[in-house]
C-alpha cells in the first residue's frame, strides 16, 4: 500500500510538471506575439509602447528556454509572479482564497454523498419500478440544469421569494459562525446536486450490476440475512466504480466552483479566476489555474488510493 | 422495433424538432432580434409577444430561438469536430499500439488533467471570446474523451477472436479497422457523441454567462440567463424561460445518451428490481407445510411434477414434470446439455431462481434434521434463509466469481459460520482454520487471511466447498464445480468430494454435470435429463450399461471414449423453449421415433423398480 | 528429432520457439521473464493431425498463434513450406495466410456479430481472389454443403445459429481458402457432448477428404485420442513427450502424461476399483518455475537430479520421445 500512495504520488508530480508546461507552452506557441494577444480587445490594436512594457515585463525578451526554467524556478520557490492590475504577489491571494473553495468542495461532496448513495442503492432495489423511474428522472433533471441555472433559481426561491437565507456574500467563520454557515448552505447546495445526480446515478447502475453477480447468490446461499447482504456483499463491491466516477467528475466540480462563487459573490479562488480572466491579468490566470490543477490532481491521488484500499486486486501493476 | 428502441423515440425525435425549429429560424416569423423597445420593457406575455419582452424590450421567443441556434451550433460543431480527430487517433492508438499509441493516446490523457473549464478559461484568456475560439477551446477538451473511449472500445474489440480472424484471412490493417473495427466501435462513441454536445451546451452556456463566452450582441441561453439575474426583482420569469430551454434541452440529450446506451446494449431488468432483497410480506409467505410424521427411512429429498416458468402469457416452462429422490447418503448425478434445466432444478433446491422464474407446479419435499418435512416449492425467501446453510447448501462452478473479491476467504467463512449460529470469536476463527484444512488447503491458518484473486483455481473451489460444508448440511448441491478446472486439479476435487461422502456418510448430494465419466466416477445414481425435462433415472452402472432412453443411449454413444471409429453425434440441436415439438421433446431427433411420440407426451415408465424411463419405446433401446 | 527416411517433407516446422512475456513490477521493479513457451521443436507433415494437449498455463494457444504466425517468437523460428514466417514482409505475410487458417474456440467471438456469415467465410475468397466475382456464390454454397450447413443459412447473421453451427460455420470459413494447414485452438471445448461429436466427425471427414495438415489443441485426452495421429504434451511451456496418439495413449513413457491420463474421468470403471492415485500440489506459475525438470514438483518419481537440469528429450522409438530421465512406456492402470 505505501508503495503504491508513492507510485502514484509519482505519477502525481509528473503530471503537474506536465500541465505546467502545457500552460506555459499554450502562451508561447500560439500564433502572435503573446504580450500583442493579452492587450488586444477585440480587434483593436494595442498600443506599441505598451506591448513592448508588457513584453519586458513577461520577460518576453530572453530566450524561451530561459523563459521556461525561470517559469518553473519561480514555481518551485513559490513565487507565482505579480498580478497585471495592482503588483500584488498572486500567492498570497491564492493562500486567501483557496481554503475557502475547498470548504464549498467538501461540504458539497460531503453532502452529495450521503444523499447519494443510499438514495441510489435504494432505487436499484426498486429497478423498473415507480419509485425508481421518479429518482432517475430527478437525477437527470439536477444533472442537465446548468450549475449557474440551479445557483440564480436558488437565489431566486429561498433568497428572494421565500427570504429564507442571504442571497450571497461570505462572513469569517470566526467572527460568526452561524452566519458563516447560513451562507455557505446555497453555494455548497448548489454544487452538491449535480454531484448528487451522478453519485446517484452511478450507484444505482452499480448496485443493480452487483446485485446481478455470482458472489451475491452465494451470500444468499450461505443463508445471510438481507441486510447483511447488502451492506457486505452489495454496496461494499458497489461503491468502488462510484468512487472511480467521483474522481472523474472532480473536474466538473472544480469548475463548478468558478460559476457558483460567482453567482453567490463566495470569495473563493475559482471566482477570483473569472476576473482574472475578464482583466486578461496572465499571471494570476496562470497562478491560480496551476493551483487549482494541482488541486485536481491530488484529489483524484487521493481517490486512487482510496480506491485501492477498497479493492484489494488494484496491485502495483504498471497501468 | 424493440422495447429500448421504441424508448429512443422520445428524446430523439424532440432533439430532431428542436434541430428543425433552429435550423429554420431565419425563415420563421420571428422579431428581430436586436429590436429594442424600451417602453415596454420586462412586459409579460402578449399577442404579439408570446413570452414577454426583456430588459431592452426585444423579442424574448426570438431571442430565445436565435440563442438556441448558436449554442446548438457551438456545442455540436465542437462535438463533431472533436469526435473526428479523437475517434482518429483513439483507432490507431488502439489498433497499432507503441509509439502511435503514446502519442495519441497518453497525450490525450494528459489533456485530461485540466478541469474542462479551466481550459476553457485558459484559451479565452489567450484568444479572447467569441464564437470559434470557444469551438476550438471545446474541441481541444472533448478530443481526449472521444480519443480515451474510442481507445477502450478498440482495444477490446481488437482481442476478440473475429478480429484474429481476419487476420488469419490475410486482410489488410486499414481494411480490418474499418470494415471490422469501427463497427463495432460505434456504439459507444454514438453514446459519447450525445454526451459531450450535452456537455459542451453546459460549458458554453457557463462561459457566456460569466461573459467570456458568445460575445454579444449574439444572443445566447448563458448570456440571457445574466441579464435575467440582474433583473430578477422586476421580471422573474425573464430567469425562467432560458433556464427552462437551457436545462430542456441538455436533459434532452442526456436521456438520449441513456436510452442510446440501453438500446445499444440492453441489459433485462426485472419489473420491480430485486424481489428477494424487498421486506418480507411482499411475497406470499404460505408457510411450508408439514406431511405426516417422522420417517427415518424416508428420502432426503423428493421432486415430484416440478415446473419452473417464466413469463404469463405465453408461460414458457423451462423445465416441466421433473422428479427426482435422494436418500441420505446417497450422491445423485443431474446430468444434461446445455438447456436441460438441470442448473434450474438444483437453484429451485435453494430457492435461488433468477427472479424472472418461478416454480409453476409440483413440489419439492424435504425432511430437515428434526424430522419436519417441508415443501420447498412453497416457501419464501424468509424460510429458505433459515434452510441453507444449516440443511441445505451449494457449491457453484465459477468459484472466482462466486466468492466476494473485496473479502477475505476467511471471513467469507466466519460470515457463513456465524450465520449458521456458531458464536464466540475464537471458536468461529478455530472453525475456519479446521475447515480450510478439511478440504485440503495447505497452511490454512495463513491462507484465511488471502484474498479469493490471491488462490489459484483449485484452491478457490476448496475454498468454495468448504464455505458449503461449514454448517454441516444434510443436502449439498454442486453444480458443476469441476467443469472450469484443469484435468490434474479436477481430480483432486472429485476426491475431496469422494472425501466428504466419506466423512458424512448421512449427506445427501446432488452433482450436477454434463460430464458423464464425472457421473460414473462419483454417483449412485444417475437422473438425465433433456429439454426440461427428466427423461430417465436409475442406478449409474446399470444405466450406462443398458440405457433405457435413446437421449441416454445416444449421449453414450457421442462421449469420444469409445473404440468406435465414428462418433454418433445427435443430429439437430435442443429446441429452444418457446418452441418446444408437442408430445415427446426428443422426437425431432431420436431414431427410434413413432407418430405416437409426437402426438401426445409419454409418461414415465418403470422397467426395474429402481428405473425410470420416459420413453414409450423403452423395451427396444437396449 | 524424427526419422528423415519415413517421412515426407515437413509443411510446417517450428524450431527452439519460445515466447517470452515479460512483466514489470511497477514503474520500478524488476522486469519479471513470463515464459508461455520454452523450446519447442515440432514438424507436421502434409496431412497429418498433431494433437496437443496440456492443462492451464502449458503454452498451448500461445504455441498454435507462434505457428499460425500471429505472435512473434522470442527465440526459434517457425517455417511454412520452407519459409520462415518471420523473415517475410508484411505483404508477403498476408499472401501466404491463404494456405494456413484457424478455428478458434469460442463459437461466439469467433463471428463477427454484425456481418451476414456469408460475407464472413467468403472474405478469404475475395481478399486472395482465389475464384472469379461471378463464381463466389457458388462456392459459398460448396463450402456450407461441405460442413452440413443450409444454403440459407448464407445471408444471416450469427446470432441465428447455435454455438455448434458456429463452430462449423468458423470450419467453413477456415476452409474457404484451400489451406494445407489449419490450426484448431479447442474449437470444441465449448460445445454440448453431443454436439462435440457432430463438429469432431466434421473435421475427421475433411481431413480424409482434404488432406490437411492438423495442429489440434486441447485439453481433452479423449477428443485427442479420437482424432489425432500424433500427439504432443505440454506442461508449463515444455514438450514432455511426443509420439504416436495410439501408443501415448496405451503406454505412456512421462510420469505427467501417465497423471494426466489417470486424472481424466472415465466412463468405464476401473479395472482397480477404488479411487486413482491423484497428483498433488497446483500447477505452478510461469512467472516462478522450478528449476530443472518443470514437472519435479509434483512428479511421483522426482528425485534430486530432477533438480539440476531440464531434462533433454529422450528417444523411445523412432518418432516417439519423452523429456525425463526416467522416461519409460508404462501402461496406466
Amino acid at each position: 500500500m505505501v508503495r503504491y500512495i508513492a507510485y502514484r504520488s509519482l505519477v502525481a508530480i509528473f503530471l503537474v510538471w506536465v500541465v505546467v508546461t502545457l500552460v506555459f507552452l499554450l502562451l508561447h506557441l500560439i500564433p502572435g506575439d503573446p504580450a500583442e494577444l493579452l492587450l488586444s480587445q477585440g480587434s483593436i490594436a494595442p498600443d506599441p509602447q505598451a506591448v513592448a512594457a508588457l513584453r519586458e515585463k513577461m520577460g518576453l525578451n530572453a530566450p524561451l528556454w530561459q523563459q521556461y526554467l525561470d517559469h518553473l524556478g519561480g514555481l518551485l520557490s513559490g513565487d507565482l509572479g505579480a498580478s497585471f492590475r495592482d503588483g500584488a504577489p498572486v500567492i498570497e491571494q491564492i493562500a486567501t482564497r483557496l481554503p475557502r473553495t475547498l470548504e464549498v468542495i467538501f461540504t458539497a461532496a460531503l453532502l452529495a454523498s450521503l444523499a447519494g448513495v443510499p438514495l441510489g442503492t435504494w432505487a436499484a432495489i426498486r429497478a423498473g419500478g415507480k419509485a425508481d423511474g421518479f429518482v432517475s428522472l430527478l437525477a437527470s433533471a439536477a444533472l442537465s440544469t446548468p450549475v449557474f441555472v440551479v445557483g440564480s433559481v436558488v437565489i431566486l426561491i429561498f433568497a428572494q421569494q421565500l427570504k429564507w437565507l442571504p442571497a450571497g456574500g461570505f462572513v469569517p467563520f470566526s467572527e460568526d459562525p452561524v452566519q458563516h454557515l447560513k451562507l455557505l448552505i446555497l453555494p455548497a447546495g448548489t454544487v452538491a446536486l449535480s454531484l448528487w445526480a451522478v453519485i446517484t446515478r452511478m450507484t444505482r447502475a452499480s448496485v443493480l450490476e452487483v446485485l446481478e453477480r455470482d458472489h451475491v447468490r452465494t451470500a444468499r446461499a450461505k443463508g445471510l440475512g438481507r441486510n447483511t447482504i447488502l451492506r457486505r456483499h452489495v454496496v461494499r463491491n458497489a461503491l468502488i466504480p462510484v468512487l472511480t466516477v467521483l474522481g472523474l467528475e472532480m473536474g466538473t466540480l472544480i469548475g463548478g466552483t468558478v460559476l457558483v462563487e460567482f453567482v453567490f459573490n463566495w470569495p473563493g479562488l475559482s471566482g477570483y479566476l473569472v476576473a482574472a480572466v475578464d482583466a486578461r491579468d496572465y499571471p494570476e490566470v496562470v497562478g491560480i489555474v496551476m493551483t487549482i490543477s494541482v488541486l485536481f490532481v491530488f484529489l483524484n491521488l487521493v481517490v486512487d488510493v482510496v480506491n485501492a484500499a477498497l479493492d484489494p486486486r488494484i496491485s502495483l501493476v504498471t497501468p | 422495433m424493440s422495447r429500448s428502441t421504441r424508448k429512443l423515440l422520445l428524446p430523439g425525435g424532440i432533439v430532431l424538432a428542436l434541430v428543425t425549429v433552429l435550423l429554420l429560424a431565419p425563415l420563421l416569423p420571428l422579431h428581430d432580434v436586436r429590436a429594442m423597445d424600451i417602453p415596454n420593457r420586462f412586459a409579460g406575455p402578449s399577442a404579439a409577444h408570446w413570452l414577454g419582452q426583456d430588459e431592452f424590450g426585444r423579442d424574448v421567443l426570438a431571442r430565445l430561438i436565435w440563442g438556441g441556434r448558436a449554442s446548438l451550433f457551438i456545442a455540436v460543431g465542437s462535438a463533431l469536430a472533436a469526435a473526428t480527430i479523437g475517434t482518429l487517433l483513439g483507432l490507431l492508438g488502439g489498433y497499432f499500439r507503441g509509439v502511435v499509441e503514446v502519442l495519441t493516446v497518453r497525450a490525450a490523457e494528459v489533456l485530461l488533467c485540466l478541469p474542462p473549464l479551466l481550459l476553457a478559461l485558459l484559451v479565452v484568456t489567450i484568444l479572447g471570446a467569441g464564437t470559434w475560439p470557444l469551438i476550438l477551446a471545446l474541441t481541444l477538451l472533448y478530443t481526449p474523451n472521444y480519443a480515451r473511449v474510442a481507445y477502450a472500445a478498440t482495444l477490446q474489440v481488437r482481442g476478440l477472436d473475429y478480429v484474429t480472424a481476419q487476420r488469419a484471412m490475410g486482410a489488410p490493417p486499414l481494411t480490418i479497422l474499418g470494415r471490422t473495427i469501427l463497427p463495432n466501435v460505434l456504439p459507444p462513441l454514438l453514446v459519447q457523441m450525445s454526451l459531450v454536445v450535452a456537455s459542451a451546451m453546459v460549458i458554453e452556456s457557463g462561459l457566456s454567462f460569466l461573459g467570456l463566452g458568445v460575445v454579444p450582441p449574439t444572443p445566447s441561453w448563458g448570456l440571457m440567463i445574466r441579464a435575467a439575474r440582474g433583473a430578477m426583482e422586476q421580471a422573474p420569469m425573464l430567469l425562467v424561460w432560458p433556464s427552462l430551454a437551457l436545462a430542456g434541452t441538455i436533459l434532452t440529450f442526456n436521456l438520449l445518451c441513456d436510452r442510446l446506451q440501453t438500446a445499444l446494449d440492453p441489459r433485462e431488468v426485472t419489473k420491480g428490481g430485486a424481489l428477494w432483497m424487498r421486506r418480507p410480506g411482499r411475497r406470499k409467505t404460505a408457510a411450508a407445510r408439514r406431511h405426516g410424521a417422522a420417517d427415518d427411512n424416508g428420502p432426503l429429498v423428493e421432486i415430484c411434477n416440478l415446473a419452473i416458468s417464466v413469463g404469463r402469457t405465453p408461460q414458457i416452462d423451462l423445465v416441466r414434470r421433473a422428479g427426482l429422490t435422494v436418500m441420505p447418503g446417497e450422491t445423485v448425478a443431474l446430468v444434461g446439455e446445455s438447456g436441460s434445466g438441470k442448473t434450474l432444478t438444483s437453484l429451485a433446491l435453494l430457492g435461488l431462481l433468477p427472479d424472472q422464474l418461478r416454480v409453476s407446479a409440483g413440489e419439492m419435499r424435504y425432511r430437515t434434521r428434526a424430522g419436519a418435512v417441508l415443501d420447498l416449492a412453497q416457501m419464501d425467501e424468509e424460510a429458505f434463509r433459515a434452510l441453507r446453510g444449516p440443511e441445505v447448501s451449494m457449491v457453484f462452478q465459477d468459484a472466482a466469481a462466486a466468492l466476494n473479491p473485496v473479502h477475505r476467504v476467511g471471513d467469507q467463512l466466519a460470515e457463513a459460520l456465524r450465520a449458521g449460529g456458531l458464536t464466540g470469536e475464537r471458536a468461529v476463527q478455530a472453525r475456519v482454520v479446521e475447515l480450510l484444512r478439511h478440504v485440503g488447503i495447505p497452511e490454512p491458518e495463513r491462507r484465511r487471511r488471502a484474498y479469493p484473486h490471491e488462490l489459484s483455481g483449485g484452491q478457490r473451489q476448496r475454498a468454495m466447498i468448504a464455505l458449503a460444508v461449514a454448517n454441516s448440511p444434510r443436502l449439498l448441491v454442486a453444480d458443476e464445480p469441476t467443469t472450469a478446472l484443469d484435468p490434474t486439479i479436477q481430480a483432486q476435487i472429485l476426491d475431496l468430494f469422494r472425501k466428504l461422502k466419506t466423512d458424512t456418510p448421512d449427506m445427501g448430494l446432488i452433482f450436477v454435470t454434463h460430464d458423464l465419466a464425472v457421473v460414473s466416477e462419483l454417483a449412485d445414481r444417475v437422473v438425465v435429463m433433456y429439454a426440461g425435462e427428466v427423461v430417465e433415472t436409475g442406478p449409474v452402472a446399470e444405466v450406462f450399461a443398458r440405457p433405457k432412453h435413446p437421449y441416454t443411449a445416444a449421449l453414450i454413444a457421442s462421449v469420444p471414449e469409445g473404440a468406435a471409429d465414428q462418433l454418433r453425434a445427435i443430429p439437430g440441436s435442443v429446441p429452444p423453449p418457446h418452441d418446444m415439438p408437442p408430445g415427446c421433446r426428443f422426437a425431432p431427433r431420436c431414431d427410434h421415433a413413432l407418430p405416437q411420440c409426437t402426438s401426445r407426451v409419454p409418461e414415465t415408465s418403470h422397467p426395474e423398480a429402481s428405473r425410470s424411463s420416459r420413453c414409450i419405446r423403452w423395451k427396444e433401446v437396449c | 528429432m524424427f526419422d528423415m527416411g519415413a517421412k515426407p517433407a515437413p509443411l510446417v516446422e517450428a524450431r527452439g520457439l519460445a515466447r517470452n512475456f515479460p512483466g514489470r513490477q511497477g514503474l520500478l521493479g524488476r522486469v519479471r521473464d513470463v515464459w508461455a513457451v520454452r523450446d519447442v521443436t515440432l514438424a507436421l507433415a502434409p496431412g497429418e493431425t498433431v494433437g496437443v494437449v496440456g492443462e492451464s498455463g502449458c503454452g498451448k494457444s500461445t504455441l498454435g498463434r507462434m505457428m499460425m504466425g500471429f505472435d512473434r517468437p522470442t527465440e526459434g523460428s517457425v517455417s511454412f513450406d520452407g519459409r520462415d514466417l518471420a523473415a517475410l514482409s508484411a505483404a508477403e505475410r498476408r499472401k501466404l495466410s491463404r494456405r494456413m487458417q484457424m478455428v478458434f474456440q469460442d463459437p461466439f467471438g469467433s463471428l463477427d456479430p454484425r456481418r451476414s456469415i456469408g460475407a464472413q467465410i467468403t472474405d478469404g475468397l475475395r481478399i486472395h481472389r482465389l475464384v472469379p466475382p461471378g463464381e463466389i456464390e457458388a462456392e459459398l454454397f460448396r463450402l456450407l454443403d461441405q460442413v452440413g450447413l443450409p444454403r440459407s443459412a448464407a445471408s444471416r447473421r450469427p446470432h441465428a445459429f447455435s454455438g455448434g453451427q458456429r463452430q462449423r460455420i468458423a470450419v467453413a470459413r477456415a476452409l474457404s481458402t484451400r489451406p494445407d494447414f489449419i490450426v484448431a485452438d479447442e474449437p470444441v471445448s465449448a460445445l454440448d457432448v453431443s454436439i462435440q461429436a457432430q463438429v469432431v466427425n466434421l473435421l475427421m471427414d475433411l481431413r480424409r477428404d482434404l488432406d490437411l495438415a492438423m495442429l489440434f489443441i486441447s485439453h481433452d485426452l479423449h477428443v485427442v485420442r479420437h482424432l489425432c495421429t500424433r500427439i504432443v504434451v505440454m506442461y508449463l511451456g515444455r514438450v514432455v513427450e511426443e509420439g504416436p496418439a495410439e501408443r501415448v495413449f496405451a503406454t505412456p513413457a512421462h510420469p505427467y502424461t501417465r497423471a494426466l491420463l489417470t486424472a481424466t474421468p472415465s466412463l468405464k470403471p476401473r479395472p482397480t476399483g477404488g479411487a486413482p492415485r491423484i497428483l498433488p500440489g497446483e500447477l505452478p506459475s510461469p512467472a516462478n518455475p522450478p528449476s530443472g525438470c518443470p514437472f519435479r514438483t509434483r512428479c511421483p518419481l522426482a528425485e534430486a537430479a530432477c533438480a539440476e537440469a531440464v531434462p533433454a528429450a529422450r528417444r523411445i522409438e523412432p518418432g516417439w520421445q519423452a523429456a525425463c530421465i526416467k522416461a519409460a512406456p508404462e501402461a496406466v492402470a
